[in-house]
């Protein structure tokens, strides 16, 4: 081709008619496919695949996902299987309202510091080990139901099963590898999504299980029980299943990289240090807070509270619970999918706006709820804020792969343990307190959701801009390799352990948005296809 | 058009009328005497322990009152102490809301003496402190009388009851067994790869 690849006017897109449109596949000049490489699916020069194919099982790229996603899945399934049996297990163990409130602030709050831990794992030991190792040792936990008798021991066991929700980290640390940043939000958020369903599908799962066990001739103080050991076997089963099945990378397993010299084993301290010194880090943390956490707070409350304040049967409350968190099916692959095509017309700045937008809206709606007096607008106003808070928690991690390449992991982590800790803290503020009723606590948790989404409009990055200002002029500081490149030291440079972050920066363009035609290419780096 | 109108008037008087009459606890007459006899001085075991409970008519009542009396239901009921703090056992006066006695003990036809029956607790009877109480219904199904074991602030008479624990040895051991095998199969992987991972080198 005579033209430059890239310039004004040369992207032959869309010309023939036959090219892909959307976020499902990649089809830009930038994002240069990398023919070499045998895969099923196209891949990059990373091999991350470049193109999502949902309904295929091919190795590596999509058993990864769906891998990945059921793992996830059935940790939620864990998590939560107790609180829809809530009714039966409060006679058994003779617990109290504060009992009740205080297990569900401990079903989140143990994974507050396994997904920090599971950041560090990810990126030390690679996300197939992690995650196999958290559900294979979180399988005794669940088992341990059918020996708790009191209070603390319900609380406690609800404590440790809630430690599984990490998988959340090893789940999209993995979707990360795997698959390319263009379509990294849509896939991250169609995992994601697909996962978190499984706490709206317990409040279906657990009660059919129970009656049926019931049926088969056992007491309910004893059915209940005999009900944990489905998940707790679930857990068994994907622990296998991910070892088995599964690999960290495109190329093969983390060990084996790393032993043939093909990937750099790094240190812990420096991964922690670029983490917690990059502002973004801690504006994500909040923001996910108050997107998440006030997912998994509604996964605890929001039966009792259909079931207190219009009087329905417990069976129909908890269909209503579960239609809450099944939207997470569409709901957080949309917010993804939102998020990269904002960033395919208006790069970053779009992902920034398409956040705080879906972040805002679900709070509003999370202040209507508590003010409604009817059935029907209750269920309607749900359902908004569901879709506006799960796709919101799509969206942040359509962005949160940009914010460093070394540390992913950890800021993973801490993004995904933030989520828990805004749930855990929320929970104590407005419902387990006596003094609000469910319905006060409702409106002041939407009211604070849409305060914490404000810091989003902070968020900048030299190369792409934020929400209101624009990316730096300057040619080597408004590059994509000089933010990446700036998290290794000289020496780490000498031994070109910066390489991976190189080849990621490359692929990151995209996030210019429609203005990829006129960068600027920085002067120490000679484009491929010259 | 008369006729029409004065039924309708009069369906709507008795279906508001229905709706009101014995809806109420505060409205319902104690014309029932009740006792509940159970082994004495000791936490009655759900499953194994067992309760009788006699009642009838009031006699001290003007005879007629218990005209309308067709059915009888008599209940296990929470005491305040087993209330507090389980928004899900309050006492409302409202009795279709109302979720002070959740157990059914036996429904039988109303007779005005000589009924009992002897309970034995069920297995899915929480742990708590209890009394008995006997609701009247007319043909409608409307409450309209009672009868309890306790006063009218439900401070004497209690007995309490202790629930199974639910747990049996066998889904101990199977627990243990299956934590077991997802411990030592992780190591056993883990193990394995190691191996293979330093004989390729």
């Amino acid at each position: 081709m005579p033209t430059i690849e890239g310039s004004p006017g040369s992207s032959m897109h869309g010309v023939t008619g036959k090219e892909a449109v959307m976020a499902f596949s990649v089809a830009s000049p930038v994002v240069h496919t990398d023919r070499t490489a045998k895969f099923d699916l196209p891949v990059d020069s990373e091999h991350k695949a470049t193109v999502f194919k949902l309904f295929s099982f091919a190795n590596p790229h999509m058993r990864t996902f769906h891998l990945s996603w059921i793992s996830f899945f059935t940790t939620f399934v864990s998590t939560f299987a107790a609180a829809p049996l809530v009714p039966i297990i409060r006679d058994n163990l003779d617990l109290t309202k504060a009992d009740i409130g205080n297990a569900g602030v401990a079903s989140v709050s143990g994974s507050i510091f396994s997904r920090l831990t599971m950041g560090v794992v990810c990126d030390m030991l690679g996300p197939r080990y992690g995650c196999a190792f958290l559900i294979m040792l979180s399988a005794p936990t669940v088992f341990c139901m059918s020996f708790v008798s009191d209070a603390s021991g319900y609380i406690a066991v609800r404590f440790m099963i809630g430690f599984s929700l990490a998988t959340f980290v090893s789940c999209q640390y993995w979707m990360s590898t795997m698959f390319n940043s263009k379509i990294i939000g849509l896939v991250n958020g169609t995992a994601a999504g697909w996962g978190n369903m499984g706490g709206g599908a317990t409040q279906l799962l657990m009660p059919v299980l129970f009656e049926i066990i019931k049926k088969a001739g056992a007491t309910p103080f004893t059915a209940w029980r005999i009900a944990f050991f489905i998940p707790g076997w679930f857990n068994v089963i994907m622990g296998i299943l991910v070892l088995t099945l599964g690999q960290d990378l495109p190329d093969g397993n983390l060990g084996a990289l790393q032993k043939k010299g093909d990937v750099a084993k790094d240190k812990f301290g420096k991964v922690l240090w670029y983490a917690v010194t990059n502002y973004r880090t801690w504006i994500f943390v909040l923001l996910y807070g108050y997107s998440m956490g006030v997912e998994l707070t509604i996964d605890n409350v929001i039966a009792e509270y259909f079931y207190d304040r219009f009087d329905l049967k417990l069976h129909l409350a908890g269909i209503i619970a579960a239609c809450f968190g099944m939207a997470n099916l569409l709901a957080r692959p949309f917010g993804g999918f939102t998020s990269d095509y904002m960033a395919t017309r208006f790069g970053m700045r779009g992902r920034l706006w398409n956040l705080w937008l879906l972040q805002t809206a679900g709070g509003l709606c999370c202040l209507c709820l508590g003010l409604v007096n009817s059935l029907p607008l209750a269920i309607t106003f749900m359902m908004l804020f569901s879709i506006g808070a799960q796709a919101a928690c799509g969206a942040t991690f359509g962005i949160i792969p940009f914010i460093s390449r070394r540390s992913l992991g950890i800021i993973s982590g801490m993004t995904g343990a933030g989520g828990n800790f805004g749930s855990g803290l929320t929970q104590l503020i407005f419902f387990a307190n006596a003094s609000f009723s469910t319905e006060k606590g409702l409106t002041y948790m939407g009211i604070m959701i849409m305060l914490v989404t404000i810091p989003v409009s902070f968020v900048h990055f030299p190369q792409w801009g934020s929400m209101f200002f624009p990316p730096s002029q300057d040619i080597v500081k408004g590059s994509e390799e000089h933010y990446y490149e700036s998290e290794w030291t000289e020496d780490e440079k000498q031994k070109g352990m910066h390489q991976a972050s190189l080849k990621f920066a490359e692929n990151s363009r995209s996030e210019r948005g429609r203005r990829v035609a006129s960068a600027p290419t920085p002067p120490e780096n000679t484009p491929n296809h010259v | 058009m008369e006729v029409p109108s004065f039924l309708v008037v009069s369906l709507l008087f008795s279906c508001f009328v229905a709706t009101t009459r014995g809806s109420y606890f505060s409205q319902l007459k104690n014309t029932l005497t009740v006792t509940a006899t159970h082994p004495q001085g000791q936490v009655l075991k759900a499953g194994d322990d067992q309760i009788t409970v006699t009642w009838g008519f009031n006699q001290s009542y003007p005879s007629g009152t218990d005209s309308d009396y067709k059915t009888v239901k008599v209940k296990l009921c929470y005491a305040p102490v087993s209330q507090k703090d389980r928004k899900w056992r309050k006492t409302e006066d409202h009795l279709k809301k109302d979720r002070t006695c959740q157990h059914k003990i036996v429904a039988r036809p109303y007779a005005a003496s000589n009924n009992t029956v002897t309970y034995t607790i069920k297995k899915d009877v929480p742990t708590g402190v209890y009394f008995v109480r006997v609701y009247a219904f007319d043909a409608q199904d409307v409450e309209v009388a009672y009868g309890q074991t306790t006063d009218a602030h439900k401070t004497t008479n209690l007995f309490e009851i202790q629930a199974i624990t639910g747990r049996h040895k066998s889904l101990d051991i199977a627990s243990v067994c299956f934590s077991a095998f997802s411990v030592v199969s992780l190591a056993g992987f883990f193990y394995m790869e190691k191996r293979k991972g330093k004989a390729s080198k």
